[in-house]
């Protein structure tokens, strides 16, 4: 009898030695976005064709990794004011540094990748990236609004 | 036993990809906007001989409307026209209404140039870019005084 429960103690040593281990793996990669809020404000489409916001700080670390690492946007819809919509295809960004990060368009349906990279990043390291809108006569008037997903990711 | 415990570790670990995440609000503001231009900013009748010519075409014959404008959703867009007063030669008066127009372009409307009331010109729904022509005519009598007529046609571009 001694000797039948043994697996089963092994095997929740092996849980709970994963579930500890949990916490300290979240500290393996670390994401901060500075300001969480980006606003581009009105402007005539004839003027200011793009309309740039001011740049958000990425922040972000990685430790303990063998690996490639990547950091990508993916937002939740089109921008919406009501019943309106502006294609979100219709934001773009341009980010420093190059490399790791790159300029992209954003996209409601594929994750799209603002900075990639292999091994660690510690101590940590920031990028600066610029939001962009194409301005148009089209758009129906209206404050609108979307969030944007960045997620730091390593094997 | 312990053989089975090492498998477990094995077949678990690399499913733990790790992901951290955050998120950035996107805020973007498109005010109502309306812009108007022409392709000449005046127009003239030239004398004419009433039984000849009793509609006298302006000279330009047609003038290009070019209208831009930013609504709410399905807001409606509209242009208008009124004469600051009646054609006037010093004391003498024509009036207003003696000056018609005709259209082309999608939205556009023939009407009366009135000096009390704004005149439609053209009407849309929602925002864009729209453009059209005006072509002017005046009534010819022979029991308008003789003069140089003038008179401010004043555009109105709004959008709701």
């Amino acid at each position: 009898m001694t000797t039948s429960r043994l697996p089963i103690v092994a095997v929740l040593a092996a849980a709970a030695a994963l579930g500890q281990a949990s916490p300290a793996r979240a500290q393996r990669l670390e994401l901060t976005l500075s300001p969480r809020v980006v606003t581009f404000t009105s402007s005539d489409p004839d003027t200011v064709p793009i309309v740039a916001a001011a740049p958000i700080q990425v922040t972000y670390r990685v430790r303990q990794n063998n690996g490639p690492w990547t950091l990508s946007v993916l937002a939740a819809g089109d921008l919406i004011s009501g019943a309106s919509t502006v294609d979100i295809f219709n934001v773009t960004w341009t980010a420093t540094p190059a490399p790791p990060f790159q300029n992209g368009t954003l996209s409601k349906t594929v994750a799209q990748t603002l900075a990639s990279g292999s091994g660690n990043v510690n101590p940590t390291a920031t990028g600066s990236v610029t939001f962009r809108v194409a301005n148009s006569w089209t758009y129906d008037a209206g404050t609108y609004t979307q969030t944007v997903i960045f997620t730091l990711s390593a094997p | 036993m312990r053989h089975l415990f090492a498998l477990l570790v094995v077949a678990l670990w690399p499913a733990l990809a790790e992901a951290q995440t955050d998120s950035a609000t996107l805020n973007a503001a498109f005010t109502g906007l309306a812009r108007l231009s022409f392709s000449a900013n005046s127009i003239t009748f030239v004398d004419a001989d009433p039984d000849f010519v009793p509609q006298v075409s302006s000279s330009p014959a047609t003038i290009t409307i070019s209208t831009k404008a930013r609504a709410s959703s399905g807001g409606t867009v509209t242009l208008s026209v009124q004469a600051s007063d009646d054609l006037r030669s010093g004391v003498a008066t024509i009036p207003a209404s003696h000056v018609t127009w005709t259209v082309s372009g999608a939205g556009f409307l023939g009407g009366t140039l009135s000096a009390t009331a704004a005149q439609t010109v053209a009407t849309w729904t929602g925002s864009g870019v729209r453009s059209g022509t005006q072509s002017f005519y005046f009534r010819n009598l022979w029991t308008h005084p003789t003069g140089t007529y003038t008179l401010t046609m004043l555009y109105t571009l709004s959008a709701a």
